[in-house]
């Protein structure tokens, strides 16, 4: 479903628009595929110079254009046996079932889950596509099908119409929703468990420890599952949670690194642990001093940079001794210390800094300059954070692992606002598990030329290339997504 | 098909199971039968199905919509377990009776003994185990706290700050400029903010070479190699020395004297010793120190040396399985003060490992020979065992004011205290020892007149040779034995010299004829053995008298007399 909202006098409500363009979507679509249905019947029974075929294709291209101007996009997707326009599944009735089992029955003959048409598309790209479909629709089925039959659509210049492969299954997609849903449980959860810690030693109470390790095993199991879902939704900078939201994106940052590295399930346990109280000291500097805007004095700074200690401390007293917390005192302490042992806090006993202090480190920073904070009211863009780290020696990261984690996030962290070279705004959705490709992630298209927004967009790799050799689409800038009125979390929930 | 009976057996055997993991240890024959048979029925089990899937409830477990076991007592009921935790089904696959089932019951066990408030539950437990062929679903537990993530109201907003309108997005982006890659756009055009350049696209850059990897991989190794703790005191000792507020100095020390006796129960002695000595080191460099700190780091190795902690520490290596190292072990008695002394001595006979007795034995020497005050006050231990621990040490040691300390225990101790007394004088040898030594001659105690009179003959110690002379010659030996009678008379040859002939001859052979008195067979003998120890030729000529005595005894002491003056 997208949202045209360019050049709106009233910005709508989210409920207003999106109870609007459910309904539109559900007339607009089923005419789309009624009229596709009878251009598919029309071509299959007349040459393409018979006047029927012709007004078929007319209707097509109307009822496409009419889409697309409300809709900025089109795409058709079948699932099972549903048909879903722009994500909305349109029911079956009396007077359509029949048109819509027989699109159906040929997208599945052709080996097509999707077809996309973009806003540029005209009638001639139409009418080939349409006979292109037909064409494979009759041939025997061959798992390239649908690859083929996108090679013929390029070959015959349809440069606004492409295709996808379905869904492995049913359960799959389903799998995909549940994995969704599985990852925002378990992100909601650790930033309730860090809150309830964090308030609870805040208040000189008992915290529990039971409730964090839950906690952190969920979102090793998440990242051992389904990295992506989880990673994706550190993209969530919510202001006023910014300490919780923060420590939970740090543990994701860690653990997904941690994997990276080859840790151990475990070990990545470990690591999720001192990840997730690497900051815990912070319940000992005062909110006045932990929520204040613009400049710290002197004397501020100085309690604000005792949380790394204050952590360690704070560490002894979460419970008795039966389980100290070794890894976690260590990685509070040291992930503000450079890799020469600058930085704070002092130390004057010599000290090897960890594995993971250095990993949590990274992760921190990454996610703290990249967040909105009360002493950072713009954040830094991704990309440009990972180049500070990457490029300046005196931020005392260790190189290996930002490396490691460039590895991990790509030059263009999830959650990355980028303009392309089709000037359509994307946001960065996974990185290219080729690190060949590190800067040819898979984005969302999240907005038009014109700069219209659209929800849920597109997803696109950019490392697909057309049958020339040339690459569709290409980053050319990072942009910030506050610009255009895009919440970048809103594509990762 | 596999019959419900059965499935209800394995419960049976794994309740079974869980009374023996609970009562005894794996090496036990009804421990090893009990997993035996859980094995087999198992086998059994797999031989007609591919898994066991359970449904949990509160008070029972069900199979194939059956109830294939319940108990009636909730804190021995297994489901009951499984279900207080969240687990709502339980599944078993083959391969869980080789290994994992044995680790399953230890968790279940374990479960059942947590408090409430304990660090973990059956869920955590579990998980840590990460096992292969036991595996459950549970109901989460849901924080009070936990937000449902729903998108924000954001989306869709019009473009703010860059509006709307035709070709928007392509007004931000500089003219010509394009990708690096000569994709659409002219390559050329000059960086701008947030342009890409090529450089970012060298993406060998961003691959891990196998150096990086090996490094990575050793520093993985390093993290769980290192010693956590060290690490940790460490840094709460950087923080003693650093940080001057004082109110986290406080903090600071009062977790450094709650985890010494952690430590010492985890058997982590070094950890002591470095708490031990880096106190010393702050005590010499911290700045701001304010008296109430000082003085609580000043006492926090003697406190380690006070008898109640001490004995802790020395009960625990006695009975502990594993015993640290020599070299743990020796940095930790390192530490110890001088008035951990009597509380070492004390426990030496007691302990029953040989390398920890040797470890304490060479701490307690330390500290005796660097504190002689403490010496004196381990002498005069009202324990008798650490007394003559104490006694043996002081002599082993030569230590030279340990006589000052002896004295009291030759007039009050018992039998084996003052030979040990004896002893240890015997091995100081210094004037005082002598003294006390000469004054043990005339001891209640046979066995300690005799060890004094040897060594004080042997040592020539002029000033006791009065009291050996008034016993050998006047009548102080009658009643005693034979050996003491030999000391004495030995003693008082290898003293006396040639003024000693007469006397003894007198003895050996008394003048007056054939009516004339003779004296015991004994004493004669005696006096025989002590001319040979004087070795003169007057004294030879007076043994060679005597050679055909009529006594056996005699004749038998002045051959070996005779022998020994090398006649």
């Amino acid at each position: 479903m997208s949202e045209p909202t360019a050049g709106a006098p009233r910005r709508p409500s989210i409920v207003e628009t999106v109870a609007a363009s459910d309904s539109f979507l559900r007339l607009a679509g089923r005419e789309f595929l009624i009229v596709l249905y009878t251009a598919l019947r029309s071509l299959k029974l007349y040459p393409i110079e018979n006047a029927q075929v012709q007004k078929a294709l007319d209707d097509l291209a109307a009822s496409t254009r009419q889409v697309l101007e409300a809709e900025h996009e089109l795409e058709v997707r079948v699932q099972g046996e549903f048909i879903f326009v722009n994500s909305i599944r349109l029911r079956l009735d009396l007077d359509n079932y029949a048109s819509f089992s027989h699109i159906l029955g040929i997208f599945r003959q052709s080996g097509i889950g999707a077809v996309r048409i973009e806003p540029a598309v005209d009638r001639k790209e139409l009418q080939v596509f349409v006979s292109l479909l037909l064409t494979y629709a009759a041939r025997e089925a061959t798992p390239n099908k649908v690859f083929e039959l996108g090679q013929k659509l390029t070959d015959g210049g349809v440069r606004h119409i492409s295709l996808e492969p379905p869904l492995e299954s049913d359960e799959d997609y389903e799998e995909v929703e549940r994995q969704k849903d599985a990852a925002k449980r378990t992100y909601a959860r650790g930033v309730a468990v860090t809150k309830e810690v964090i308030n609870s030693l805040r208040m000189g109470r008992t915290a529990s420890v039971k409730k964090v390790k839950r906690a952190v095993q969920a979102i090793v199991d998440q990242v051992l599952n389904n990295e992506a879902s989880l990673v994706g939704l550190t993209t969530l900078r919510d202001y006023d949670e910014y300490t919780f939201t923060h420590s939970v994106n740090v543990c994701i940052f860690s653990v997904a690194l941690g994997k990276k590295l080859g840790l151990s399930k475990l070990q990545l346990y470990d690591l999720g642990m001192a990840a997730l109280f690497h900051d815990v000291g912070k319940s000992r500097v005062p909110l006045e001093v932990l929520n204040k805007e613009g400049g710290l004095t002197e004397e501020e700074w100085r309690i604000m940079q005792a949380h790394p200690w204050l952590g360690v401390l704070t560490l002894f007293g979460l419970r008795g001794y039966g389980e100290i917390p070794y890894r976690g005192m260590i990685s509070a302490y040291e992930h503000h210390m450079k890799t020469d042992l600058t930085g704070y806090p002092k130390t004057v006993r010599g000290r090897t800094l960890s594995i993971y202090s250095k990993v949590v480190a990274v992760a921190d920073g990454f996610d703290a300059a990249t967040s909105r904070r009360a002493y950072q009211t713009v954040p830094i863009q991704p990309d440009q954070v990972l180049r500070e780290m990457w490029e300046n020696p005196r931020r005392g990261y260790d190189p290996v692992v930002v490396k490691a984690f460039i590895n991990l996030i790509g030059i263009y962290p999830v959650g990355t606002c980028v303009v392309l070279d089709s000037y359509e705004l994307a946001l960065v959705h996974a990185a290219n598990p080729d690190v060949a490709h590190v800067h040819r992630p898979v984005v969302r298209v999240v907005a038009t030329p014109d700069g219209v927004v659209m929800h849920p967009g597109t997803l696109v790799d950019l490392a697909h290339r057309n049958p020339d050799g040339a690459y569709p689409r290409s980053i050319i800038k990072v942009t910030d997504p506050a610009k255009y009125g895009i919440t970048v979390s809103d594509y990762f929930v | 098909m596999l019959p419900a009976s059965q499935v209800e057996e394995l419960w049976n055997l794994l309740g079974k199971g869980l009374r023996a993991t609970q009562l005894y240890l794996p090496n036990n024959p009804v421990y090893q039968r009990a997993v035996d048979n859980i094995r087999e029925v198992f086998r059994r089990i797999w031989q007609a199905t591919d898994d066991l899937v359970f449904t949990v409830g509160e008070g029972e477990l069900r199979w194939e919509d059956q109830v294939v076991y319940q108990h009636s007592q909730k804190s021995e009921n297994v489901a009951w377990t499984l279900f207080k935790d969240g687990i709502r089904s339980l599944t078993f696959k083959p391969g869980v009776e080789d290994e994992e089932v044995v680790r399953f019951l230890g968790i279940l066990q374990k479960a059942r003994t947590l408090q409430a408030d304990a660090a973990d539950d059956l869920l955590t437990l579990l998980w840590e185990q990460d096992f292969h062929f036991v595996a459950y679903t549970f109901r989460e537990l849901i924080s009070d706290n936990a937000v449902p993530i729903e998108p924000g109201e954001t989306a869709g907003a019009p473009a703010s700050s860059a509006g709307g309108g035709p070709r928007v997005v392509e007004r931000e982006v500089p003219q010509g400029a394009g990708t690096a890659e000569g994709g659409s756009g002219a390559a050329e055009a000059a960086p701008a903010a947030g342009l890409v350049s090529t450089d970012d696209f060298d993406t060998t850059l961003y691959f891990l070479e196998d150096k990086e990897v090996e490094y990575l991989q050793q520093e993985v190794d390093r993290e769980y190699s290192q010693d956590l703790r060290r690490n940790v005191l460490t840094m709460l000792f950087d923080l003693l020395e650093l940080q001057t507020y004082s109110t986290v100095r406080a903090e600071l020390l009062s977790i450094l004297e709650n985890f010494i006796p952690y430590l010492l129960a985890a058997g982590d002695f070094r950890s002591v010793a470095y708490i031990l000595r880096e106190t010393r080191v702050v005590l010499q460099r911290a700045r701001e120190l304010i008296p109430e700190h000082r003085t609580a780091l000043e006492t926090l190795p003697t406190r380690l040396s006070q008898p109640e902690a001490l004995a802790q520490l020395l009960q625990s290596l006695d009975e502990a399985t594993v015993h640290p190292t020599e070299e743990e072990l020796g940095e930790l008695f390192q530490e110890l003060r001088a008035e951990a002394l009597p509380t070492l001595m004390a426990w030496l006979p007691k302990l029953a490992n040989e390398r920890v007795r040797g470890l304490v034995m060479a701490a307690a020497e330390r500290l005796a020979q660097i504190n002689a005050p403490e010496v004196l006050k381990a002498l005069a231990s009202d324990d008798h065992a650490a007394q003559l621990e104490m006694v043996r040490l002081a002599g082993r040691l030569k230590l030279p004011g340990a006589p000052d300390g002896m004295g009291p225990l030759l007039d009050h101790g018992d039998r084996e205290v003052k030979l040990a007394v004896v002893e240890a004088l015997t091995a100081i040898g210094s004037p005082s020892a002598l003294r006390l030594l000469e004054r043990a001659i005339e001891d209640a105690e046979r066995d300690v007149r005799i060890a004094a009179v040897k060594y004080v003959a042997s040592r020539g110690h002029r000033n006791a040779f009065d009291r050996i002379s008034a016993a050998v010659l006047g009548g102080k030996l009658r009643d005693t034995d034979l050996t003491e009678k030999i000391a004495f008379f030995e003693a008082y040859g290898t003293m006396a010299g040639a003024a000693g002939i007469a006397p003894l001859e007198k003895i050996l052979e008394p003048k007056g004829g054939l009516l004339g008195k003779r004296g015991d067979p004994e004493s004669r003998a005696c006096a025989a053995m002590a001319l040979g120890k004087i070795g003169r030729p007057e004294s030879r000529a007076v043994l060679e008298r005597a050679r055909d005595d009529k006594e056996a005894l005699v004749r038998n002491a002045v051959s070996r007399a005779l022998r020994e003056s090398g006649a």
